[in-house]
């Protein structure tokens, strides 16, 4: 059975326990090392769970490891709607 | 006391500390202040290519990228060698290439005019109705960035290099013209050599060790689409605006465009980016508008008078390098940059006399090099 931290990226609990293993030990280096929050989803389920993860290994607080860059568009949106922009805004 | 000390976690530090563990160079410690590629690696188009329009960046580019063959074969970096392809839309703009492609061919590297159905076969998903003429770089490609950061610092840190990520170097510590470590918070960590390796940093942190840099960091910016099957293998670039799109390992088409920015600008997302990104790539890209834009970012290039990097020894202080400055072109650039100066700082001397010629003196001595081919 497998415990999955990131559905769109299929990336497992034991994935992030042998990467923090291999010290890999911020949130941003995790991310990109596993790609979890990279999917679709743009981690709104998985990082929260990633850094959860962290917090109990490193026994340090999850508000005191930070977060990841959240990039726009936040969620994926239609290149389309990009050139409705009306320039002399 | 180390023997190297590099400043910078980005492909050109990693690469560098790689490369020198693999010598054998002695105690090696790599500082970053974020996180590894963190700052322009990550950021970055992947792209790798040696088809320029100056010597020095041919020839370093075309031994990079034996190089980065290497780095597949020893470490299975992500990295294949799928060309590039440059669309021309207006006839106006055949002349100028046909002009790059002998000055490609005259240092062997074999651009060529393409037909359509060559395009067609290589980019499957890109549409020619617009097209008059393309040129294909076969030498050309693509890497990973994640992967060949990651991959290069495991090996790196299995062959003894010391990785100290989060801790931010304050200055290079100078006494009678010769660098004797860094300094970070309170603490001098002594070195034989240090190596600045810091991309748009560098220009801020050799300032307070009293070296200038002409250099200046411009924003870039890049966006992603959702990932996809197989579109195109080159990297393509559309010749009238600059604008470049390159089909990630992953799927995922990325996508960047020059918008106007000023030097040391800050990097913020703007719509107006978005717009012209779209706008321009859905030329060539028909289905374009109706795929998901899922994240956009910016990065910087640090530009240097000549678009040039700076590499090597820094005049007046002794035991003190740099290598930035590389306009855009760092990655692909990196493993070489890491050949060459594990030799300066072994030797001296860098293996090259083009990369002889890079050193932070040209700007001084007013020998700057001519390159046409930068692109957004």
């Amino acid at each position: 059975m497998k415990a999955y931290v990131c559905m769109c990226e299929r990336v497992t609990v034991e994935d992030v326990e042998k990467a923090i293993e291999m010290g890999f030990t911020d949130l941003e280096s995790l991310k990109r090392f596993l790609r979890v929050g990279m999917g679709p989803c743009q981690g709104r389920y998985c990082v929260p769970i990633l850094l959860s993860i962290l917090s109990r290994r490193l026994g340090v607080p999850p508000e005191k490891l930070g977060y990841v860059s959240v990039r726009p568009p936040v969620e994926p949106a239609p290149a389309s709607l990009f050139l409705k922009v009306r320039k002399d805004v | 006391m180390y023997d190297v000390v590099i400043v910078g976690g980005g492909i050109v530090g990693v690469s560098l500390a790689y490369r020198l563990a693999e010598e054998g160079a002695g105690r090696v410690l790599l500082l970053e202040k974020g996180y590894l590629g963190g700052g322009s690696t990550f950021r970055c188009a992947g792209g790798i290519r040696a088809s320029f329009t100056s010597r020095e960046h041919i020839v370093l580019m075309k031994r990079s990228i034996e190089l980065w063959g290497e780095l597949r074969e020893k470490l299975g970096v992500k990295y294949e060698r799928s060309g590039y392809l440059w669309l021309i839309s207006r006839e106006r703009d055949v002349e100028r290439f046909k002009e790059y492609s002998r000055v490609h061919n005259s240092f062997g590297v074999e651009t060529r005019f393409v037909d359509e159905d060559f395009v067609k076969r290589v980019a499957p998903y890109v549409d020619t109705s617009s097209m008059v003429a393309a040129l294909y770089d076969p030498l050309a490609g693509k890497a990973s960035p994640f992967d060949a950061v990651y991959k290069q610092f495991l090996a790196a840190r299995s062959l003894g290099v010391e990785f100290a990520v989060g801790r931010e170097v304050d200055s290079v510590r100078v006494e009678r013209g010769e660098a004797r470590g860094v300094v970070v918070g309170n603490e001098l960590i002594p070195a034989r050599s240090v190596v600045v390796a810091a991309g748009a940093e560098s220009v801020f942190l050799l300032r307070r060790s009293g070296v200038e840099l002409p250099l200046a960091p411009v924003p870039h910016h890049a966006a992603l689409t959702e990932e996809f099957g197989r579109l195109f293998d080159p990297l393509i670039i559309d010749v009238e605006t600059g604008a470049y799109a390159v089909q990630t390992f992953h799927g995922h088409v990325l996508m960047g465009v020059e918008v106007e920015e000023e030097p040391f600008a800050r990097p913020v997302v703007k719509l107006e980016f978005l717009e012209k990104v779209v706008s321009t790539w859905s030329k060539w890209l028909t289905w374009l508008p109706g795929a998901n834009i899922l994240r956009y970012w910016v990065g910087y290039y640090e530009v240097t008078p000549d678009h040039h990097p700076i590499l090597g020894p820094v005049d007046g202080v002794e035991n003190l390098y740099v290598a930035t400055g590389f306009s855009g072109h760092g990655f692909m650039m990196a493993p070489v940059v890491a050949e060459e100066l594990a030799e300066w700082i072994k030797s001296g001397k860098p293996k090259s006399e083009e990369a002889a010629r890079l050193t932070l003196a040209r700007f001084k001595e007013g020998r700057l090099i001519k390159e046409l081919a930068v692109i957004g």
